[in-house]
């Protein structure tokens, strides 16, 4: 006897054959590699940077010939030589390196506190303010925002307006090395405090309780409680802090008044200016090494904070 | 490739190199009669690709070169405002991997054109009829044949505020060393248009160049001692703007421009000279025929006197047709150089010698100022 149609409606029907689509597309006995499968996407881009690299790689041993500006046939370690003989080279990659310790130090301190209230305060008002002031800045671009800097600190900029309502004549506060530190770290605070803030929200509001109850004052308590544990937090918030910065192109080309540049300017030079690929891609190599050692050794210092690997050292 | 499309390709090629001559001189003779020779020429393309630069560079071209070249052909003209540097790799790239490069004519400084037709990625335009008709200032120094037209000139002026300079116009670059100045002066990022000026300012000769050009390293590094901005076109405009500056090298164009647009502003060539430089159009490799063909006559075109004639007085610049009419406020102007009197103030070093050294140049110049 056929069944009656309401006891096997027709969208049973067609998940029925959904099912054996899905089935044969993808049978059960291959259900333990899903998770696999699911790394499919970041592999393959990761393989499209690994290739880029390795592209790069070859690049970097090839020398410009400004005959034909042709890349040469042979391999030689003359850009490499150059990238780390030449001053110009090493004092650019000597500030740059100074400038990402600089901010990341600046940062940190200024991400703290902000990151600090954001948690703990009782006002939702406040905490609302807070987050929308630190959301915010994301919606508007580095370009944009290096140029707000250019409004607000330039000569006739409004903080030398302010100054001369006073009578004082205009100050040089943009294009030199302070105004591309104070670009980065206005630039790069939104991300420390992201950073950090998951690592304070972790530390049960109970053991600040317990410190203030055995008698220690706020500073005691933030100095051996607080921040000890947020050391998670503070790692990889450092980490992102100093690699952005290490790497920027934007603040320092347009804050730095082009006397102050970063190794990625210098790099966008040798590849767009002088057409020398070769050794805009040295550069970058040594960059990659540079930026990858330094992270090895925090890591290895501090441990891996809150991007903890299974078994990494805490 | 088989032997039938190998064979076929110079016998279209000549066809097509035909049709141009007779296409151009029609041109030469009225716009009218360029229309008619048009309508039996290759395939039009739906619009042809130009890389240009922006503000009122592109404006200038658009009213001189590409409206007029639309009105005669009906092809409409996109301008592409890359940046003249950021453009040059996607082109190289295109023409070795045989793809299609993503403009048809390139707006170019000369010294660019020349990395890429050193490389081999121009198009020859020997062939284009209207070039009987220029100055050699056309012709691109060093190169054989035309890989690229030159089509105007500029000079890398000493531009300044006049209120700063209450005792007369500077005279030199010397002047830049004045202490007043310091930090208020400004120079291209990488030195362009400042090295040569500097070779003779610093005592040296332009005889020495490029061999020794320690007397331009020795100024500069006395310039640096007066902490100069370091920035492009549009940096100086906005730096004299905000009266972030008082001086500084920059192209002629950029200045009387800034002056048109209310910006107390004038400049001057001074006693040891300023560097002449030119730019020019080029075509990338890798076009179809038709398209490659119709490019050609889009330069062609700029080359024509009315064309010139509109397209450089908006930039203010001496162009490559004899008889140009100067803009009114540039008549007898240095930076509008037309006799060879005025040429025996300015510096123009070849193209060739500029690509080949200008890697170290770039590098010694950014040492000097980034230490």
């Amino acid at each position: 006897m056929k069944p009656p149609r309401s006891a096997y409606p027709w969208h049973w029907r067609v998940l029925d054959v959904l099912e054996r689509v899905v089935e044969t597309a993808w049978p059960r006995r291959f259900t333990k590699g899903l998770p696999h499968a699911m790394l499919v996407p970041v592999v393959l881009l990761v393989a499209i940077l690994i290739a880029g690299l390795v592209e790069m790689l070859d690049s970097s041993f090839r020398v410009l010939d400004t005959n034909t500006f042709l890349m040469s046939d042979f391999y030689t370690l003359d850009n490499y030589r150059r990238a780390l003989t030449e001053n110009f080279f090493q004092s650019v990659a000597t500030r740059s390196f100074i400038a990402s310790f600089i901010v990341t130090a600046i940062t940190l301190v200024v991400a703290v506190p902000y990151a600090y209230l954001m948690v703990r305060t009782q006002s939702p008002a406040l905490r609302k303010f807070l987050l929308v002031a630190l959301f915010f800045p994301f919606f508007i671009g580095e370009v944009v925002r290096a140029y707000g800097w250019l409004i607000i600190l330039g000569n006739q900029g409004l903080v030398n307006e302010f100054l001369g309502l006073f009578g004082l004549s205009s100050v040089r506060l943009l294009y030199n090395y302070s105004a591309v530190i104070f670009g980065l770290v206005q630039y790069m605070l939104p991300f420390a405090v992201l950073m950090i803030a998951p690592a304070l929200t972790a530390i049960p509001e109970e053991l600040e309780a317990a410190a203030n109850s055995l008698g220690a004052n706020w500073i005691r308590t933030f100095r051996h409680v607080v921040l000890p544990l947020a050391r998670p937090g503070l790692v990889a918030g450092g980490l992102v802090v100093m690699t952005l910065s290490l790497t920027n192109f934007a603040i320092p080309a347009m804050l730095g008044g082009g006397s102050q540049d970063f190794m990625s300017n210098v790099i966008y030079d040798q590849f767009f200016r002088t057409s020398d690929q070769g050794l805009g891609s040295a550069l970058s190599i040594l960059l990659v090494i540079a930026g990858s050692i330094l992270v090895g050794i925090i890591f290895r210092l501090f441990g891996t904070g809150s991007l903890a690997i299974k078994g990494a050292r805490k | 490739m088989s032997d039938e499309k190998f064979l076929s390709i110079p016998l279209r090629r000549r066809s097509v190199l035909g049709s141009i001559a007779a296409a151009g001189a029609t041109v030469a003779l009225s716009p009218l009669g360029a229309a008619r020779a048009f309508a039996q020429e290759p395939e039009k393309p739906a619009e042809i690709i130009v890389r240009a630069w922006g503000g009122s560079w592109v404006d200038s071209l658009k009213a001189g070169v590409s409206d007029s070249f639309t009105e005669l052909t009906g092809i409409a003209i996109r301008h592409d405002l890359t940046e003249d540097n950021e453009i040059q790799p996607k082109i190289w790239a295109a023409v070795a991997q045989n793809r299609m490069p993503p403009i048809h004519v390139n707006w170019d400084t000369t010294t660019n054109a020349t990395k890429s037709a050193l490389r081999g990625v121009t198009e020859d335009l020997s062939d284009l009829p209207n070039l009987k008709d220029t100055t050699d200032l056309a012709k691109p120094v060093g190169l054989d044949g035309y890989p690229i037209v030159n089509t105007y000139g500029y000079v890398y002026v000493l531009a300044y505020r006049p209120s700063a300079f209450p005792d007369g116009p500077p005279t030199s670059w010397k002047d830049l060393l004045d202490p007043k100045l310091k930090g208020r002066i400004a120079l291209y990022n990488d030195g362009i248009g400042f090295h040569f000026p500097a070779q003779v300012a610093g005592g040296g000769t332009l005889e020495d160049i490029p061999g020794n050009m320690q007397p331009a390293w020795d100024f500069i590094a006395k310039v640096k001692q007066q902490q100069p901005l370091l920035g492009e076109d549009p940096d100086f405009t906005t730096w004299f703007q905000k009266g972030e500056i008082d001086a500084a090298c920059t192209i002629s164009t950029n200045v009387r421009e800034a002056k048109k647009n209310g910006i107390e502003l004038d400049w001057v060539v001074p006693e040891e000279g300023a560097k002449f430089d030119t730019d020019g159009l080029w075509i990338p490799k890798g076009l179809p025929e038709n398209e490659l063909y119709w490019a050609k006559q889009y330069i062609n075109h700029a080359l024509t006197k009315q064309a010139q004639q509109v397209w450089l007085d908006g930039l203010g610049l001496p162009g490559v047709v004899p008889g140009l009419t100067p803009p009114e406020d540039l008549v007898n102007d240095p930076a509008y150089p037309t006799t060879e009197e005025d040429f025996k103030h300015l510096i123009r070093i070849s193209s060739k010698v500029q690509v080949e050294n200008e890697s170290v140049w770039f590098s010694k110049f950014k040492e000097i100022m980034q230490g």
